[in-house]
């Protein structure tokens, strides 16, 4: 291991926890007597400037040319770099919407522990190895629990906070159990070598240990990424925590944890890419159809359509669940809750038909980091929303187009894309997942199951409108202006355009996801 | 294959001028968006937004011509693309960009000053609406969206525009809502002109399956352009008719719907009800000609297999514009029929407008692009003089539009007369002087130059027609004493200054054009001009000539004949009704088609839609009826069990819960223990789904 590589290849984590103790040491040392406001927005600039650096760390490293086989235990460029830059923007983004906001008199404290959770994203996403993605994992979610729980005097975040933590550290025994199944049967911890060790084992009569591996790991990662049945903690969590914390769960944590996805998935399709020719004909290069064309090979392929297979009862059930459960919703954090639900359904069913070219991680990373940046959009209404009217309530949003006529305006952006309406940025996203799971698999399993996610996308329609009926349509009951801090406005308005511009000119944001293979 | 004869060097570099066009459509866009936010009494602030964005981009456009013009002079044929990709799946991509080339140089000019002098016009016209705002809003809107179909270089974006277009043509129709006939007038050229939408749609579509592209120039890979061109003649679809033809003929379908041609051309005449500038602007002048402009377009696509084009002398045809010709041809007479029954006085531009865009249709046809577009520009700017002078003297009589109640306007409206005349004249196509007789003059000299002189009779015939009803209008309005009820007056400076320099441009474009310096279809074409007397003696053309003023001086002499110098009251039948009555309540009665839609495709489409009412409430009405009645049933059966077996137990529950501890249990409202219980049996359900899975 040659360890000026190993630097030049964490040097955005290094960034990144650098200006975390930048940020305690300012706010802890020279700015002490200064008022809060002075101080949030030191905190939030400072760790805005850092993610900014750490974008450069990111295109720097993927500049060297280190990517998959030199051995190290973290991978630069591809999906990794992408899911980076996007981990470090939607940080960027959380940290500004933050400094409006007064739930806490900690607030160096705060953005440090962001951004050493956002380091944690960053390992995540380019890990190669079995305990680095578990210290990932654990650097990331710890700081979620602690930001879940910010907001002291509130006894929701609280409650919040003990849910998230309790679930995760569960799922996190899950997790640590199925890798270990894993080192026992492969030998190492270095991904491609599981793969290969796991290939061999299952060779060798090892499937039944081979599956309850795979479903651990299944319900560690299920939790992450919130698919059912290892969601519940989503709503408790999302309506209790602190708006930028649930904004940063709701994106950052998110982005990190699909991009991990896709990480494990590329891997091993890869690998078997390499060890069967037929494989990489056109047309058959997923798990599902791996089955069909490796006959002589059929015992040790099995469990990877199996995987495949537990991907989509993850996706159906999340799909549906989601969006069902949404409808009964009254409060606006809790619907986003179940929509995040919902949506980690759709990529999941991308990701049971992954597709050994780009296509499948091009695509799933343009859903993640646009829904990404969209629901951090949507947690910024709500909480300028919130701090006017003491509730997240969907009758708070009532009458909002006469009293912020922009926020109305930016709202109805936010959330029709999130609904998937074109011209808008959400529509895209979708378009381009269930066209890359229609090109991979062309069997009507595969189709059904896109034409249920669209049909489940239709039900997502009626309680996003649900609350744009409110922004527009009722009545208002009160008259008086909701007013927010200026940068919020524009970091929010920005992302409202953001969605548009991507929607209307979506090769945009392909072309740039595309730069980095 | 295709031998395009164009000796200049092609340009294919893009400039920074081309760089920007983007910007041409942009602004005017841009401006109808800020416009839409201005509160209703900002009228001044609407109009300058309008007219200045609208004057930028001519300003913009007059720079792009003079690029492509200076090319032109120094034996260079510009024709610069900047494309983008705009949607990628998979390995396939969808381009959009745009074009500067002399085609669309000379398109967007003329649309930005025509436009800009209706603009103008229009702060005089409409100065007495509420809805001043919105109604520049609107223009501007449109001014964007045509602007756009102008410089598109992808279908797609043409396509798109051609829609938006049609949108902001619906809401001008329509923008005097409160009226029926216009709510309706706006509704049916919405529908109609949708119908041959739909066919374009599947001519994108195919021509997107068949090259993979949409573009139309993109250095050798664009649909227009010799390979995909070359893959599209390759393939026959039946009788003969290659795909290339067949995607023609699709994307003339649309052409048909948006240019009122036969049997598409029912919306046009009833479009009239839109306020007057509307009319010239879009209606006459420019969103009708797009269908002509699509087709000069796509002309590679349409000729395409033609056996030899020699230095721009057309030498044969294909199928797809054997159909141009002859639907251009057809609806010309047709058009020029009718017009002569109508006493609207904007009805009856409103068929001579349909009439005239057959011309074009049939000069595409026949003579190729210079020949189509010259006339398309020419009409553009009498046919505008022509709505605007109409529009002058409906707001001179107090908005009456029924020539038997006017007369005699040549006295009160002095300046309206001579501008009015000079449009009519050009319109006729009075021979020498004016633009009109050189425009229609190439086109029925292409058409004699044909094959088959069906076209060539038809053509001929309508001129005779158009020079009659044109004379029919002018007597009645213009001359003879006033039947009407108020005082006529002349229209204000900033009505009658655009009809000047609209009547100047009647009479001087026709200089461009004459076969001694045939310089537009030369720039068009990419060829060097030279002033040449001899022109003129080209085999048969002095013939030709005297036989179209011959022509000309016919109509307007039965005209004169019939109708010169006599003022009929109104209510007094018309001479020709007199003397032929069944002919007459035909033509008056615009030849039935509209009886004919209503009583087929309209009807058909009412009892389909009874039909499928009936299926709804009966049939899936029924099934949801059943549905529900089930559940409901279900639900009572429940609650029956629930008020007799469970409630008792949870009643007391929950009593003791309410009483046990009031904050705690909402502290435990998520119930963590069960959440956990659930994570667990679900890592064991999930196990043994892949555990069975991988068995099987």
């Amino acid at each position: 291991m040659n360890y000026a590589d190993l630097f030049r290849v964490t040097l955005p984590e290094t960034v990144l926890e650098v200006a975390a103790l930048l940020v305690l040491f300012a706010d802890l040392g020279l700015l002490r007597k200064a008022a809060l406001k002075t101080r949030v927005t030191a905190a939030a600039v400072l760790g805005t400037v850092g993610c900014a650096v750490a974008v450069w760390a990111v295109y720097y490293e993927g500049a060297a040319g280190l990517s998959f086989g030199h051995n190290l235990l973290l991978a630069a460029g591809g999906s990794a770099g992408v899911a980076q830059v996007g981990i470090l923007v939607l940080t960027a983004i959380t940290l500004l919407l933050l400094i409006d906001c007064e739930f806490t008199r900690n607030a160096g404290e705060y953005v440090a522990v962001m951004l050493m959770a956002a380091a944690g994203g960053l390992i995540i996403a380019a890990a190669q190895d079995l305990l680095v993605i578990f210290i990932g994992l654990e650097l990331l979610s710890l700081g979620l629990y602690v930001l879940t729980a910010f907001a002291k005097k509130s006894g929701k975040s609280a409650e919040a906070a003990m849910k998230y933590y309790l679930f995760g550290g569960m799922s996190a025994a899950f997790l640590l159990f199925g890798f270990s199944y894993l080192y026992v049967l492969s030998g190492s911890t270095y991904l491609p070598r599981v793969i290969y060790g796991v290939n061999i084992a299952a060779f060798n009569g090892g499937t039944p240990l081979l599956c309850v591996a795979l479903v651990m790991i299944a319900a560690g990662l299920g939790f992450k990424v919130t698919a059912v049945p290892f969601h519940l903690w989503a709503p408790d969590t999302y309506e209790g925590a602190p708006a930028p914390a649930a904004a940063f769960i709701a994106s950052v944590s998110k982005v990190a944890s699909f991009a991990l996805f896709i990480t494990v998935s590329y891997t091993a399709l890869n690998y078997f890419r390499i060890l069967i020719p037929e494989f990489s004909a056109p047309g058959s290069h997923s798990y599902v159809t791996l089955r069909a064309v490796s006959g002589r090979l059929h015992e040790t392929l099995s469990f990877l359509s199996g995987w495949a297979s537990v991907l989509i009862v993850l996706a159906v059930a999340s799909m549906i669940f989601g969006n069902l459960a949404a409808l009964a919703q009254s409060s606006v954090r809790r619907l986003l809750a179940y929509s995040a639900i919902a949506h980690a359904g759709y990529i999941l069913l991308g990701l049971a038909y992954f597709s050994w070219t780009n296509v499948s991680a091009q695509a799933i990373l343009y859903y993640i980091l646009t829904y990404g940046l969209t629901t951090v959009g949507a947690f910024g209404v709500v909480s300028v929303v919130e701090r006017a009217t003491g509730s997240d309530r969907m009758d708070a949003f009532l009458g909002l187009q006469r009293r912020n006529p922009l926020l109305g305006a930016i709202t109805l952006v936010l959330f029709l894309s999130l609904a998937g309406i074109p011209p808008l940025v959400g529509f895209w996203a979708k378009f381009n997942l269930f066209a890359a799971v229609l090109g991979t698999s062309h069997s009507s399993t595969a189709l059904g199951l896109v034409a249920l996610a669209i049909a489940m996308s239709a039900v997502s329609l009626y309680y996003y409108l649900q609350v744009l009926k409110r922004v527009y349509v009722m009545p208002a009951v009160e008259e008086t202006l909701v007013r927010a801090h200026p940068v919020t406005m524009t970091v929010l308005l920005l992302i409202a355009l953001a969605v548009v511009g991507m929607g209307c000119f979506p090769a945009l944001l392909q072309g740039w996801i595309a730069s980095f293979y | 294959m295709i031998e395009q004869a164009v000796p200049f060097t092609p340009q294919l570099t893009a400039s920074p001028i081309a760089e920007i066009l983007w910007l041409i459509p942009a602004v005017p866009m841009v401006a109808a968006g800020v416009i839409a936010l201005l509160k209703q009494p900002r009228r001044t602030a609407a109009a300058t937004l309008a007219i200045g964005s609208l004057g930028f981009s001519l300003l913009l456009s007059l720079v792009a011509f003079g690029h492509v013009l200076a090319g032109w002079s120094n034996q260079v044929a510009v024709r610069e693309t900047v494309n983008f990709t705009w949607i990628q799946v998979g390995a396939s991509t969808v381009d959009l960009g745009w074009v500067l080339d002399p085609l669309s140089a000379v398109m967007m000019v003329m649309v930005c000053f025509v436009g800009l002098l209706i603009f103008i016009y229009s702060t005089g016209y409409m100065a007495h609406d509420e809805n001043f705002t919105r109604f520049f809003c609107f223009l501007a809107l449109f001014a964007g969206a045509m602007l756009g179909v102008v410089i598109a270089n992808s279908l797609l974006l043409l396509f798109m525009c051609w829609e938006l277009v049609g949108l902001t043509s619906y809401l001008l129709i329509g923008f005097w809502y409160q009226k029926p006939s216009a709510a309706a007038a706006a509704k049916k050229a919405f529908l109609t002109t949708r119908v041959g939408d739909i066919f374009f749609l599947l001519g994108i579509v195919w021509l997107f399956n068949d090259t993979g592209t949409l573009l139309f120039y993109d250095h050798g890979a664009g649909s227009m352009e010799g390979f995909a061109l070359a893959g599209l003649l390759s393939h026959h679809v039946a009788l003969g008719l290659t795909v290339a033809g067949a995607i023609g003929l699709l994307i003339f379908a649309g052409a048909a719907g948006k240019s009122g041609q036969l049997p598409l051309h029912v919306w046009l005449p009833d479009a009239m009800e839109g306020p007057t500038p509307v009319s010239a602007l879009i209606h006459a002048a420019t969103m009708v000609a797009a269908g002509v402009y699509l087709i000069a377009r796509v002309y590679p696509l349409m000729s395409a297999g033609m056996p030899l084009i020699r230095a721009g002398a057309v030498t044969g045809t294909t199928a797809a514009l054997a159909v141009v010709t002859w639907i251009g041809a057809a609806t010309a007479v047709f058009a020029a029929l009718i017009a002569i029954a109508q006493n609207d006085i904007k009805r009856i531009l409103a068929y001579s407008t349909v009439s005239q865009l057959g011309y074009m249709m049939a000069g595409l046809g026949l003579g190729g692009v210079a020949v189509g577009m010259f006339h398309l520009i020419t009409h553009a700017f009498f046919k505008a003089l022509l709505f605007l002078g109409a529009g002058s003297v409906i707001h001179g009589c107090c908005d009456e539009q029924d020539i038997r109640r006017m007369g005699g306007l040549k006295v009160d409206m002095p300046l309206t007369f001579i501008t009015y005349a000079i449009g009519m004249l050009a319109l006729c196509g009075f021979p020498l002087v004016f633009s009109g007789f050189w425009s229609k003059d190439g086109i029925l000299e292409a058409a004699h130059s044909g094959a088959i002189q069906g076209p060539f009779y038809l053509l001929v015939f309508g001129a005779l027609l158009t020079a009659f009803y044109m004379t029919r209008q002018v007597s009645y309005v213009f001359f003879g004493y006033w039947r009407g009820h108020h005082p006529a007056h002349e229209s204000p400076g900033v009505m009658t200054v655009p009809l000047a320099i609209l009547a100047f441009f009647a009479i001087a474009l026709g200089a461009i054009g004459t076969p001694a310096w045939p310089w537009f279809r030369a720039f068009l074409d990419g060829r060097s001009a030279a002033f040449n007397w001899h022109g003129f003696a080209e085999p048969g053309l002095a013939l030709l000539m005297l036989t179209s003023s011959l022509v000309v001086f016919l109509g307007i002499g039965l005209g004169i004949w019939l109708y010169g110098g006599k003022s009929p009251s109104p209510e007094e039948p018309d001479v020709l009704e007199k003397a032929t009555p069944w002919l007459w309540a035909g033509l008056r009665d615009r030849l039935y088609v509209d009886e004919f839609y209503g009583a087929t495709v309209i009807a058909f489409y009412g009892w389909w839609a009874r039909a499928a009412d009936w299926l709804d409430r009966w049939i899936w009405g029924g099934i949801v009826a059943a549905v529900a009645g089930f559940f409901g049933l279900w639900a009572k059966f429940n609650r029956l069990l629930d008020m007799h077996f469970v409630d008792g137990g949870f009643d007391k529950t929950c009593e003791e819960i309410a009483t046990g501890g009031g904050l705690l249990a909402r502290v435990q409202g998520g119930r963590v223990q069960i959440y956990l219980r659930i994570l667990a049996i679900a890592v064991v359900v999930l196990a043994a789904i892949l555990f069975w899975s991988s068995r099987a």
